[in-house]
């Protein structure tokens, strides 16, 4: 192994020869003043300081060896009455010789050999002060270095400190531009969403218009022909027309729900009704065509389901007259059930299953999830054999989920099918009084109290369909084409009654009412009214509308009127709302 | 003949410098770079991570609690000394191998000497942070590695005529390959990004007749060279040693005291050093 490499290894150059032992004399010299050094070194060379000494060989050859012999200062005459010296110097490796001034044996004196002694130790302190002076300088520089990096550092981690703040503070601006941004465009989405979406409700609301309008036309009329003298053949094509105009309405109506429920439009209607009431209609209808294939159709009702409910009874019959009206339709023999039961009480009422049971075709399992989708039916080749568009099912499931259920199917191929749902029922508090707006035509007998009324209609078809059926219940009728015609009508002729389109040229029938209604409370102006002027309670308005929207109906209201009634004006519809507005 | 630029690329071809070693120069040069950064980078290389850790916790920084998150590691250690350390780590494995004429286990032990009292001397002496110096000091002789590598017969001659007493080592590896490790190494170093004061101690440690300032990285390592090559730390054993320049003898003639104290501790401080760098 190597040995640590010393100074003067490394800078062998640069060091003069002995340099350490010259400067130990130097230093020596000027401790004792006038004294004559001479070192010996261990390789034969020799180092002088101070005052000339000179010494003979043989003279120094015997103060060599008195002074390796013992420890200590030696002496020797120097044969001119003073003294030669010498000492071993084990730390600088060699011997040094010295003289004095004084003539006088240093030994002599009690402090002499102690202060050469102290002179050496001190020269030797002096010259190794040197190097501690440098370590202590060395030490001082890197403590000050040290403070210099430590500040430094402090100063690094406050700029990282600062800095790591600025990149928060950009992050944090570029994440809240970012966000803004997307805010905006979120909300131009969502406004262009909503104005799409408005535009297919207007859309649907128009649709609805366009259709029922002819629709209207040609079921009433159709039904005005039955009631004249027709051939057996002609009373059947009457017949046909009118079935055919029946069914198309009824798709119109499944269409116009299915996009009402898909724009999230459609909303449930809860009032007071009846239930066993209308299971019993619902069975009703279908009692006779189905007895003419050979089904019977049976409903029950469990007892601890309350009869008077509350909820939308004209929902939940359109869910059972769909579902029996597919039993039957893939029924050819057996029998249809309609049950309610009630799987348990609640404090507000019950959880009732509803269930329509067949002995029909029944549905493959693969297919059983597929029959809710939209313009499906079990399979395609049904689709040929049974007709229908397949929306019922979509229609109804989500009805029934408006109302909290969710409809089921359970089935066996070639042994029949089983629609059920199971939805909470709240009991009403008070008994319902049977509305009697539907059924086959119950309140055909009833008369309604107004004998004149002025029909507000623009469409000319309409006006004479609903002129003729009015007309037909031993009624006046005046007829208006818009809203300033009626007002012109009201002016010179006493009406008890006004049915009010609600969309019209000129003046609309909205308009209209409001007008009436502003006339009304007007002493001096509806003086000039002969419809107006004598009456005690404000003249009773029915609006007319294609729109079939909750919003038009609650326009109606708002205006001052006292009924609504959708297109088509159908006879039944239109006795009904004459004699519920009495 | 081959010129620098030719045995760099022949070089590169084969051995790259880590990323890691380059991203955290690049860093460390960043006015903008945060611990952060550093975090990010260093903790893909796990050894790094522990030799990190390893220096933090260890004595020489007297830290009262164990740290164990890589940024507070470079919190405590600076970027720059936290460099030094990816650089060591990344050069070890560069200086494998070598013979009688030429070796580079020798030379790694010659470059570590270097940088230890070239670090020493700049503490010590000047009382200026070393990092940059340490770094110069590990790095200055990697041209050698390179012409290893490279051009290892011709090297080889080149170091066998200096043995020889033909001349000092640069102007026999100008005759043995057309180039010397200075120029190779500048060049390489310049690709790693050191710092414009590195470069130009690697260029220049081994030309005497320009004048550098006593103080310059430059200067230092020259004195740093002299002195490990008088130890016999050198790649090329029993090669002569040039004299040292007049004004660098001056100096060390004028602090006299000094240098004794600084060739005296080399040994302790080499000894700290192996355990903060795990340099063997």
């Amino acid at each position: 192994m190597m040995t640590d490499p010393t100074f003067d290894n490394v800078f062998d150059e640069l060091v003069a020869q002995n340099e350490r032992q010259q400067v130990f004399l130097r230093l020596l010299a000027g401790l004792l003043p006038g004294v004559g050094l001479r070192l010996l070194l261990v390789d034969g060379s020799t180092v002088v300081a101070g005052a000339a000494l000179a010494l003979r060989p043989e003279r120094e050859k015997k103060l060599l060896e008195s002074a390796r012999k013992r420890a200590g200062v030696v002496a020797l005459k120097d044969g001119k009455g003073g003294w030669l010296y010498a000492m071993e110097l084990a730390e600088l490796e060699g011997v040094l010789f010295f003289v004095l001034p004084n003539k006088a044996d240093l030994r002599s004196h009690p402090l002499g050999e102690a202060s050469v002694h102290n002179g050496v130790r001190l020269a030797l302190m002096m010259q190794e002060q040197e190097e501690l002076h440098a370590q202590k300088e060395q030490f001082v520089r890197q403590i000050g270095m040290l403070k210099q990096q430590h500040g430094k550092l402090i100063e690094d981690n406050y700029r990282q400190y600062r800095l790591n703040q600025e990149k928060d503070k950009e992050y944090a601006k570029r994440l809240e531009s970012e966000i803004s941004q997307q805010t905006a465009e979120l909300r131009e989405a969502n406004a262009r969403l909503a104005e799409i979406s408005r535009l297919k409700s207007d859309f649907l609301a128009n649709m609805s218009h366009e259709l029922r309008t002819p629709m209207n036309a040609i079921i009433g009329f159709t039904e005005l022909l039955a009631e004249t003298q027709l051939t057996g053949e002609q009373g059947e094509y009457a017949q046909t027309i009118r079935q055919s105009a029946s069914s198309l309405l009824s798709l119109i109506n499944d269409i116009l729900d299915l996009a009402k429920i898909e724009a999230g439009k459609l909303e449930l209607d809860p009032q007071p009704f009846d239930l066993p009431e209308i299971m019993k209609n619902v069975a009703a209808m279908f009692k006779i065509p189905a007895h003419a294939k050979g089904v019977e159709v049976f409903w029950s009702f469990d007892k601890r389901v309350p009869a008077q409910v509350w909820g939308d009874g004209n929902r939940l019959r359109q869910i059972l007259v769909n579902l029996a009206g597919n039993a039957m339709k893939f029924t050819e023999r057996g029998r249809i059930d309609i049950v309610v039961e009630c799987i348990k009480e609640t404090e507000q009422g019950v959880l009732a299953t509803f269930a329509v049971r067949d002995t029909g075709i029944g549905i493959p399992e693969a297919r059983r999830q597929a029959i809710f989708e939209k313009f499906t039916q079990a399979d395609g080749s049904t689709t040929r054999k049974y007709g229908g568009t397949g929306l019922g099912l979509a229609i109804c499931q989500q009805l029934v989920a408006l109302m909290g259920g969710e409809i089921a199917v359970e089935s066996e191929v070639g042994k029949g099918s089983t629609f059920l749902f199971t939805i909470p029922l709240v009991a009403a508090r008070e008994p319902v009084k049977i509305a009697e707006t539907d059924g086959a035509g119950k309140n055909a007998a009833a008369s309604p109290v107004a004998t004149s009324i002025l029909l507000v209609e623009d469409n000319i078809v309409n006006q004479k369909l609903a002129s003729i059926l009015l007309s037909r219940q031993g009624l006046q009728v005046g007829l208006a084409a818009d809203g300033v015609e009626a007002l012109a009508q009201l002016k010179t002729q006493e009406f008890d009654l006004v049915l009010m389109d609600v969309q019209m040229p000129n003046m609309d029938g909205l308009t209209a009412t409001r007008k009436i209604r502003e006339i009304e409370a007007d002493p001096a102006a509806r003086r000039e009214y002969a419809s107006l002027r004598n009456r005690e309670t404000p003249l009773r308005i029915i609006g007319l509308t294609a729109h079939a929207r909750r919003e038009d109906e609650q326009a109606c209201y708002e205006s001052g009127m006292n009924g609504f009634l959708t297109k088509p004006i159908v006879k039944d519809k239109l006795i009904a709302a004459l004699t519920a507005v009495q | 003949m081959m010129t620098a630029k030719d045995i760099v690329k022949k070089y590169s071809d084969t051995k790259t410098l880590p990323h890691v070693a380059i991203k955290v120069s690049q860093l460390v040069n960043d006015e903008r770079s945060t611990m952060h950064d550093f975090e990010e980078i260093i903790k893909l290389d796990p050894v790094l991570v522990t030799r990190l850790l390893r220096l933090v916790n260890s004595p020489y920084f007297g830290l009262v609690q164990k740290v164990e998150s890589i940024t507070k590691a470079v919190v405590f250690c600076g970027m720059k000394q936290l460099r030094n350390l990816v650089a060591v780590e990344a050069l070890r494995q560069m200086f494998h191998g070598g013979d009688e004429q030429f070796s580079r286990e020798k030379l790694w032990l010659h470059s570590a000497t270097v940088a230890i009292l070239a670090e020493m001397i700049a503490k010590r002496i000047f009382g200026f942070a070393a990092e940059d110096i340490f770094l110069a000091g590990i790095v200055h002789d990697i041209g050698l590695v390179a012409e290893d590598q490279v051009a290892g017969e011709a090297l080889r001659k080149a170091a066998k005529a200096v043995q020889q007493g033909k001349g000092e080592l640069i102007q026999c590896e100008q005759e043995a390959i057309g180039t010397d490790h200075c120029e190779v190494g500048v060049t390489l170093a310049r690709d790693w990004k050191l710092p414009d004061e590195v470069l130009k101690a690697i260029k220049y440690h081994h030309d005497s007749s320009r004048k550098f300032p006593l103080q310059s990285i430059t200067s230092i390592i020259q004195l740093a060279e002299f002195m490990a090559a008088k130890m016999q730390y050198s790649p090329v054993p029993h090669a002569p040693v040039p004299a040292l320049s007049e004004s660098l003898a001056r100096h060390v003639k004028n602090m006299m005291a000094n240098y004794r104290v600084i060739v005296r501790d080399l040994p302790s401080e080499m000894a700290k050093a192996r355990e903060l760098y795990q340099i063997e």
